[in-house]
């Protein structure tokens, strides 16, 4: 009986006892330890390389067709394009005749004191409460703005504004990336859309129309006015008017006299994107409702248009495939995704819209793409109304985790799981290297010293990177020969560092700790900063990886100088280009995007370490 | 025959008997229209029921069968309220329900100082008797909500304050020989809509069938720029009476393509009066006539009293009653809608900060007179923003000027269940604008704290001012609605899954090490 009763516990019990031979638990478990260590270690080399491998390739494969899918509205609040709208020739004749006034003040080279008396003018004309604010930074970049701004709010009717949407238009265009043409159609538009839109009772949310002065500043000041954040070199009229929280912004941007085609750009501030549902929605209603095509950037479609296939296709690819289609799907969408790449690892956003993600703001610009024809104000008024319609419908603040994703295409992206692997299987495989690199340093001695190798190397290194920000911040090095005295600076101290007495006692080799702890901290470094701002941390990936992976020390002594010289002029090259250089001192101090800081204390240190490895 | 005159005499003297018994009612109704400045028209609906000789209920008698009471037989008086009133022993009551954001600097003192968003509603009660105030308060605000469709359960404790002087007693206290004590509770998400109409104009002895009620059209009513309506019950010796307001700010501009201001009770409200109410003593339209501009109002006024004039529906109309103002000219916006405002003070009261943690609460007070104001402030704030007292800073032109802050009482918040409540007294020199500061953190919720719409934010109470002026009442700044912490509720399974995954790799290793017994393991050479 007793026995029957025990019978389905051996049952269950036997098969486990193959995994368990006889003998002392302990000593096999610590063997059976090793063994797997061992085997792992055998193949690290083979893990790097393959993960190397994956990483890169993955990074290709990006813009293929294989990887992204369809765009689709995830939030049903939206209603994309189910309502009429009611933008008509009226309107459009607004418009124009606002439009007309702006050319005669451009033309009469008007100052900025007279346009904004104007644009306050036709607002108070409408009977909606306008006001200006007068902004002026103090940077140490060459790039110093100052200008005044024009807003007008329209608190809608049984609101109790509390929440509120913001219609904009920069004076600047965004056209080669706000180098000075005009953004006259796209304010004679606000102002248009105001007039109409104040008509109607069915708004939820107050409408605020800015019209902001320059590029990027001009917003800024207004927007970190109206959320009371402070910022030491930017002066600010305090703002008189205000209302509820903002969630959606459309930027308009119409430079040309006509248009053929809406672009979107959205990439924002130190790599934020707005909530994809938004783009969908104004792409939908954009291409079906108005029959606009929607194009992202400023891409035409080759697929569409067969004359610029050979500004996409490079000239080395054979005839017989360059009316391959999957080709220039795939170059097509490489090019978006560059762009993108561009626009996200510089942190500088593409464009005005980039400005409002950092205060939970979803909002992204339209670009009217220039062009002879076919579409103007009346396309692009009713568009705008319905996208408004549409952001009116929302509850809640757009949610679900619709931040993460790449657009290779108006009606095509790729989720965070299709392309967060890329860069992460790089890091990985750094990580692997590095780990690899530390097995290995305790190959012949044991005792690794790992705070020597951290106090004489790593902290110096990223105290130069400190002192090269510092140096450039406080405005001490703005000319090439001053750079280049800095550089010098920075190209001794490591063999200084390197010439110091090694101890006596039997260590493991510096260089090999060296480069073990930088491949760890790098790979680290790019993993975390992988959610924060993909782009970037993609790039870091692709340019660090091998690089650092493959760096070592030499026997013989001039080639090691080569290698450090090598190593260093990848580390610090970037310092040499003294108008981009101005570019991100301005975006830092002006605008907190925290490249150049990033740049000075992280990626230029581990590359010096990377040199230090080959000098050690 | 004999039977039937003496059955007649008894029924006649029966009526006569109950009339004795019944208190001595009366109806007035009133609708003044004034056109706006910015071109909107401001219409304000009164509704008077004064109940001759009645008293508010002795608390001290609630614990006694209600047949002790005094006899409810009202004919114009709404009994519905008048039970309310009398099951709760409740003094003075107001509770209004509005929409949209009162302009005060373009559209100037309200008719009914009452124009604070979403629902407001406080009561003034005798406290004694076996029933505690605050029992009373939350059976007053079911039976409420029951009467209006509205929620005004949700005025419950975390809502609830008792500030001591922004909400004096409109009436007068009767001497019961109790003290009385004031609950206020407001709710600014709270919408006004048909279902809070219908059950308003229930109360009214015409309905909306006659007299100027019938000019109540939803239609139009609800589309108006700025709407509400206000339920007022107070006493003074003369007795109770119930005052029904509704008000509204419609926009003649808004349909029409030319730019006129003109309006009717037609175009207003898309009725005119068919028939006069029997029962109103009183049946009044005053119309502000305009102080520039062309115009012509039809038809004559039957009196005019200096720049009102009066038309009084009389018991029987011979035609549908319209009024009406046509301007001839287009209507010209004032050059600079901002720098002249109607009001002593404008107020701006906003929320900032962009974090989820911290924020700063900006009040800006302006005022537009050249002479010193001193201003009560009320912020009856939930406990989802809690102040830092000591980050409290006043500026003019950005310099401190801690001086002009006064007599400062607060209650602290308790979380989770009561508000808390700031009174203050600020001091604004002529001509000044003055910037009120203080830091408030943010609540971290409960995750069943949060309402199914939870990434919109919270809704905060508007604030309360009174200016120390014999003409104006209070004033409400905006509310404000606060973003607070919330997690993705859209994806419950991701979070589930990340934060079990985290505990068991934490708990598992750290169990293992606890639990685990470390010994000597020699491993033989060559291993």
């Amino acid at each position: 009986m007793n026995r029957l009763a025990q019978l389905p516990l051996r049952i269950i019990q036997f098969p486990l006892r193959i995994f368990r031979p006889a003998g002392d638990v302990n000593l096999i478990r610590i063997k059976r330890r090793r063994a797997i260590m061992a085997a792992i270690g055998r193949r690290a080399s083979l893990l790097t390389v393959s993960l190397f491998l994956i990483g890169y390739l993955w990074l290709l494969a990006i813009p293929s067709s294989q990887l992204g899918r369809g765009t689709y509205i995830d939030e049903n609040a939206l209603q994309p394009g189910q309502v009429n709208t009611y933008w008509n020739w009226d309107d459009v004749r607004n418009a124009d005749r606002y439009l007309e006034r702006l050319e005669q003040l451009r033309d009469s080279n008007a100052t900025s004191e007279q346009r904004v008396s104007f644009l306050l003018d036709e607002f108070r004309k409408m009977g909606l409460p306008a006001a200006s604010q007068k902004y002026k930074f103090t940077t140490l970049s060459k790039k110093n703005a100052q200008g005044k701004n024009v807003y007008a709010m329209f608190s809608s009717p049984r609101a109790s504004g509390v929440e509120a949407m913001v219609v904009s238009a920069s004076w600047i265009s965004r056209v080669d990336e706000g180098s000075g043409q005009l953004n006259l159609r796209g304010v004679a538009m606000v102002l248009a859309l105001a007039k109409f839109l104040k008509q109607y009772s069915l708004w939820a949310k107050d409408l605020i129309f800015v019209l902001s002065d320059g590029h990027l500043d001009g917003m800024h000041a207004w927007l970190n006015a109206y959320h009371g954040s402070t910022q030491t070199n930017l002066i600010t009229e305090p703002l008189m008017l205000s209302s509820g929280v903002i969630w959606t912004a459309l930027c308009i941007d119409y430079p040309g006299h006509s248009f053929s085609h809406l672009g979107m750009f959205h990439e924002g501030l130190n790599g934020r994107l707005p909530n994809q549902d938004l783009l969908n929605s104004f792409q939908r209603i954009a291409q079906y409702r108005a029959g606009v095509p929607v194009i992202i950037y400023d891409h035409l479609d080759p697929r569409d248009y067969p004359e610029l296939r050979n500004d996409i296709l490079p000239q080395w690819i054979p005839g017989f495939l360059r009316d391959d289609h999957d080709l220039i799907t795939y170059a097509y969408q490489a090019r978006n995704v560059y762009r993108h790449f561009r626009y996200q690892a510089s942190g500088r956003g593409s464009g005005v819209h980039g400005l409002f993600h950092q205060f939970r703001i979803d909002a992204f610009t339209i670009f009217a793409l220039p062009a002879a024809g076919p579409h103007g104000f009346h396309a692009l008024g009713g568009i705008v109304e319905s996208t408004l319609r549409t952001t009116n419908n929302l509850l809640e603040r757009l949610h679900a985790s619709f931040f993460f994703y790449i657009m290779t295409g108006p009606e095509r992206f790729l989720k965070i799981g299709s392309y967060l692997p890329s860069g992460i299987a790089i890091s990985v495989a750094m990580m692997f290297a590095g780990l690899k690199a530390w097995v290995e340093a305790a190959k012949t001695h044991r005792t690794r010293p790992v705070l020597a190798v951290i106090l004489k190397y790593m902290l110096p290194t990223h105290a130069l990177g400190g002192i090269v920000y510092l140096a450039i911040t406080s405005g001490l090095v703005d000319s090439v020969p001053k750079m280049v005295a800095l550089c010098l600076i920075i190209f001794v101290s490591p063999l200084i560092l390197v010439s110091a007495p090694k101890p006596a006692e039997r260590i493991a080799p510096l260089a090999a700790v060296l480069k073990a702890l930088s491949l760890c901290f790098t790979s680290t470094v790019i993993s975390i900063i992988a959610v924060l701002n993909f782009s970037l941390s993609a790039t870091l990936a692709a340019i660090l990886g091998l690089p650092l992976s493959l760096s070592s020390p030499s026997t013989s002594l001039p080639l090691r100088f080569v290698k450090y010289a090598l190593y260093f002029g990848f580390g610090v090259g970037w310092l040499f280009n003294m108008e981009n250089l101005q570019q991100l001192l301005w975006d830092w101090q002006a605008l907190n995007i925290w490249l150049l800081p990033f740049l000075c204390l992280v990626y230029t240190p581990v590359v010096l370490q990377a040199s230090i490895v080959c000098l050690l | 025959m004999y039977l039937i005159s003496t059955l007649v005499l008894l029924l006649c003297s029966s009526t006569i008997a109950l009339e004795n018994l019944v208190l001595e009612e009366e109806y007035t109704e009133y609708l003044s229209i004034r056109s706006l400045r910015d071109g909107k028209v401001a219409s304000s609906f009164s509704f008077k029921t004064l109940l001759r000789d009645a008293s508010p209920r002795d608390p001290r008698q609630l614990s006694f069968d209600d047949n002790q009471d005094a006899s409810q037989h009202y004919t114009l008086f709404p009994l519905t309220l008048g039970q309310i009133l009398r099951q709760y022993a409740i003094t003075e009551l107001h509770l209004t329900l509005n929409a949209g954001k009162w302009n005060y600097d373009s559209w100037g003192v309200p008719d009914e100082p009452g124009v604070g968003p979403g629902a407001e509603l406080w009561a003034w009660m005798a406290d004694g008797g076996t029933m505690s105030v605050d029992h009373r308060w939350q059976g007053l605000r079911n039976a409420l909500a029951g009467l209006f469709c509205a929620s005004l359960g949700s005025l419950d404790e975390q809502r609830t304050t008792s500030p001591q002087y922004a909400f004096p007693p409109e009436g007068t206290i009767p001497d019961l020989g109790l003290p009385h004590q004031i609950r206020h509770a407001s709710h600014a998400s709270e919408h006004v809509c048909t279902e809070n109409l219908t059950p308003f104009l229930k109360l009214l002895p015409c309905k909306s069938s006659s007299g100027l009620a019938s000019l109540l059209n939803p239609h139009r009513l609800f589309d108006a720029d700025w709407h509400g309506m206000g339920i007022h019950v107070l006493w003074n010796p003369d007795g109770i009476e119930v005052h029904l307001n509704f008000q509204l700010v419609s926009d003649p501009l808004r349909p029409s393509t030319v730019q006129k201001q003109d309006w009717s009770l037609e175009s207003l409200f898309d009725r005119t009066i068919q028939k006069s109410c029997p029962v109103a003593v009183t049946s009044q339209i005053s119309v502000s006539l305009p102080s520039s501009g062309m115009y012509r109002i039809t038809p004559e006024p039957h009196t005019l009293q200096g720049d009102n004039a009066h038309y009084e529906l009389g018991s029987s109309l011979a035609e549908p009653f319209n009024v009406g103002i046509e301007w001839a000219g287009e209507l010209e916006y004032p050059s600079a809608l901002r720098d002249s405002s109607l009001m002593p003070i404008s107020i701006h009261r906003t929320l900032q900060g962009p974090t989820q943690d911290k924020g700063r609460l900006l009040v800006t007070l302006r005022n537009n007179g050249p002479n010193e104001l001193k201003v009560l402030y009320l912020e009856t704030m939930p406990w989802l923003l809690q102040f830092y007292l000591h980050t409290t800073t006043m500026h003019i032109d950005g310099i401190p000027r801690n001086d002009l802050i006064s007599n400062v009482s607060y209650i602290l918040p308790v979380p989770h269940y009561q508000p808390a409540t700031f009174e203050s007294v600020l001091t604004i020199p002529g001509n000044a604008t003055v910037r009120y500061s203080v830091d408030v953190t943010k609540a971290f919720l409960r995750y069943t704290e949060h309402p199914p719409d939870a990434q919109r934010g919270w809704d905060l109470p508007p604030a309360v001012f009174v200016p120390s002026t014999d003409s104006l009442r209070r004033m409400y700044a905006p509310a404000l609605l606060v973003d607070l912490a919330t997690p993705d509720f859209s994806m419950p399974y991701n979070v589930i899954i990340f934060t079990c995954s985290v505990v068991a790799f934490i708990f598992g290793s750290t169990f293992n090490l606890l639990t685990r017994k470390f010994v000597v393991v020699h491993l033989p050479e060559g291993n």
